[in-house]
């Protein structure tokens, strides 16, 4: 990394080093506690087995609407984004009634860009809808 | 004190005026509205709620933050008793005897008294706040650099061993937080440091999208990755939310011992909310004449830890005002709500900014009012949240998660960051990783590094200024016995299990 002429007397690269040895403890730490069988136990605050295997499918659903609302929100505006998002992780959670959904989405995406860009004055792209939301 | 005494009147006259009232009417109803639905705490509902507040000015904020903070809180307690799912540590006890009183038919009276013995709690809290927080800060202002190190070593100590079921994990949460404090220019050299040559790293990563993404994504992709999603279900309210002569005479000494437990330990930071709670159980089941009824649905054991568990929340308040140093979720994200609005909380704020201290102490009074009054005639309302479908729940935590995570710099860098914490955070809880860790390292990591620099740059480089004088080494001794302590304590425990 550049490190600047400056004439403190801790450089820049003190802490993260300490940082770092402290990291590399605490992991090889965790290396041995879990080659001594010590596999972490989730917390179970919530009803179920916590033990259950992984659903990769629902969650890589989820994991998807995330990525789409980060990639549409400045390409096609936050109404779509949030929709799709909404949508999907709707749909994830195993709603199965697509059109339901997408109403509901929609409308909850609309009140939300409504809300933040009028009533708070918070500005989320527009996007595709420039011009049709935010006349009046 | 007299002083202290007129600048907290001052604070209820700032409160007192329509606008500001408004907006702690609003913040008492929107803590409650979010903090009710199932999965979000306190910490993710002032984070959630952060974005509303960006355009009001400081101290209107400010009181709706109070409002949020104390009304978030006592959602939270609701879903616990209706619905079973605590979602936070320090309600898994009102889950536990809240819910069976619920199932008997008692769901008005374990509300009731969960509702009065959080204002008691928070009331006397608060009071012990407003006197003991100024006089803190007034010693913290003869503390050194080294000394206030010394501090921060101390809480990474405590939140990052006391928390969850390992102590190894809880490090490991720390040092990643530390990692994440670290990415950014250098505060005094302009280093830039992780930044792998990405310009928008240059600020920093956004604490406020930590905070959000590790609780709201990481629990969303968390409950997305379990096999089958069991349907929890709402349980009525029979009747009104209120309790009856006899409830009451069981509930106010609870109540008080709560407070005297969950006081000082939020004060002393001793690993959230999960010690006191726990303790005040039992305690009240130590001392209940009606010990058989305990796991059956006692109200003492609502009473109590429903009391401890509020007031240490507002403990956990006096060393993040007079100190600057959160040591938990919910203070740290109250304390980066401050600095949105550019207020440094910590020793000097008492004498650069005391309206905006006082009107906050003032809020939290009436926030804490406020929420008597409006929770339990709309017990009906809340109930009503409770049964909204999970599918639409997690729909609409996720999305407006994003938009939180967005709308602080509108920029999607936060996003991409956002959606990389939410899967550490879905890491976290499937392997029994603490949050609380991780998020109190981000914050604090920065500051340690400023006070273990000035220190140096005091000494002239000499390291001996780190333990130089009574107070470093004061709090140095007590850092000793606080990682000892468990060891020995383990060891003696396995050496009779032997025996």
């Amino acid at each position: 990394m550049d490190i600047p002429q400056d004439n403190s007397i801790v450089s820049p690269q003190t802490f993260p080093y300490m940082v770092a040895a402290f990291a590399s403890l605490v992991g090889l730490g965790l290396i041995v506690d879990v080659l001594r069988g010590k596999n972490g136990v989730p917390d179970g605050t919530e009803p179920g087995d916590p033990y259950s295997p992984i659903n990769w499918k629902t969650m890589g659903i989820v994991a998807a609407a995330i990525g789409m609302h980060v990639i549409l929100l400045e390409t096609a505006g936050y109404v779509l984004a949030a929709t799709v998002c909404f949508w999907g992780v709707a749909y994830a959670f195993g709603s199965r009634r697509i059109l339901k959904d997408f109403l509901i989405s929609a409308v909850f995406a609309s009140i939300v860009y409504l809300a933040f860009s009028r009533g708070l004055n918070i500005n989320l792209p527009a996007g595709i809808f420039d011009g049709i939301l935010d006349n009046g | 004190m007299g002083s202290n005494f007129t600048l907290l009147l001052d604070g209820f006259q700032t409160v007192f005026t329509p606008t500001n009232l408004m907006f702690g009417l609003l913040g008492t109803f929107l803590g409650t509205l979010v903090g009710v639905l199932p999965g979000i705490g306190p910490a993710l509902a002032i984070g959630l709620l952060l974005p509303i507040t960006l355009t009001v000015n400081p101290t209107s904020a400010l009181i709706m933050f109070a409002a949020i903070f104390y009304g978030a809180m006592y959602g939270g307690s609701t879903t616990s008793i209706l619905l079973n799912t605590p979602g936070e540590s320090g309600s898994v006890i009102t889950a536990l005897e809240g819910n069976k009183m619920a199932k008997a038919g008692r769901a008005g009276a374990a509300l009731a008294t969960a509702a009065i013995g959080s204002f008691v709690a928070g009331t006397i809290a608060t009071i012990l706040l407003a006197f003991g927080a100024p006089l803190l800060a007034e010693f913290a202002l003869t503390i050194q650099p080294a000394g206030y190190l010394a501090l921060i070593i101390l809480a990474f100590a405590t939140v990052g061993t006391l928390l969850g079921t390992s102590r190894i994990r809880g490090l490991i949460a720390l040092s990643m937080g530390l990692v994440i404090g670290l990415i950014g220019a250098d505060l005094q050299s302009g280093a830039l440091r992780l930044t792998f040559g990405n310009l928008n790293a240059i600020d920093g990563i956004e604490t406020v999208t930590v905070i959000v993404a590790i609780f709201a994504l990481g629990e969303t992709l968390y409950l997305a990755s379990r096999h089958t999603l069991v349907k929890a279900s709402v349980l009525q309210v029979d009747g009104k939310a209120w309790m009856t002569r006899q409830d009451f005479k069981r509930s106010w000494k609870p109540w008080l011992r709560g407070t005297a437990i969950g006081f000082p330990l939020g004060v002393v930071p001793a690993g959230g909310s999960e010690v006191p709670t726990f303790l005040s159980y039992g305690v009240e089941k130590a001392l209940s004449k009606n010990k058989d009824e305990f796991g059956k649905g006692a109200i003492e054991g609502v009473a109590g830890p429903e009391a401890a568990n509020n007031a240490n929340a507002a403990g956990v308040l006096v060393p993040m005002l007079a100190l600057g140093l959160p040591t938990s979720a919910t203070a740290a994200v109250v304390l980066v709500a401050f600095q949105s609005f550019n207020i440094q909380p910590g020793p000097m704020l008492f004498q650069t900014n005391p309206e905006i201290v006082w009107s906050l102490i003032a809020s939290l009074f009436v926030g804490n009012f406020l929420l008597l009054v409006l929770n339990l005639p709309l017990i009906r309302f809340w109930v009503m949240l409770l049964k909204i479908p999970t599918h639409y729940l997690y729909a609409g935590i996720t999305t407006f998660a994003l938009l939180g995570a967005y709308a602080l710099n509108n920029s999607t860098f936060d996003l991409q960051v956002a959606l990389a914490v939410g899967v550490i955070g879905f890491l976290f809880r499937r392997f029994g990783v603490p949050i609380t860790p991780l998020i109190i390292g981000a914050i604090l990591g920065p500051l340690s590094e400023l006070y273990f620099k000035r220190s140096l740059q005091i000494s002239q480089g000499d390291w001996g200024i780190l333990i130089d004088g009574t107070f470093p080494k004061v709090i140095y001794g007590i850092l000793i016995l606080v990682i000892i302590g468990p060891l020995v304590w383990n060891f003696k425990k396995s050496f009779a299990i032997k025996k």
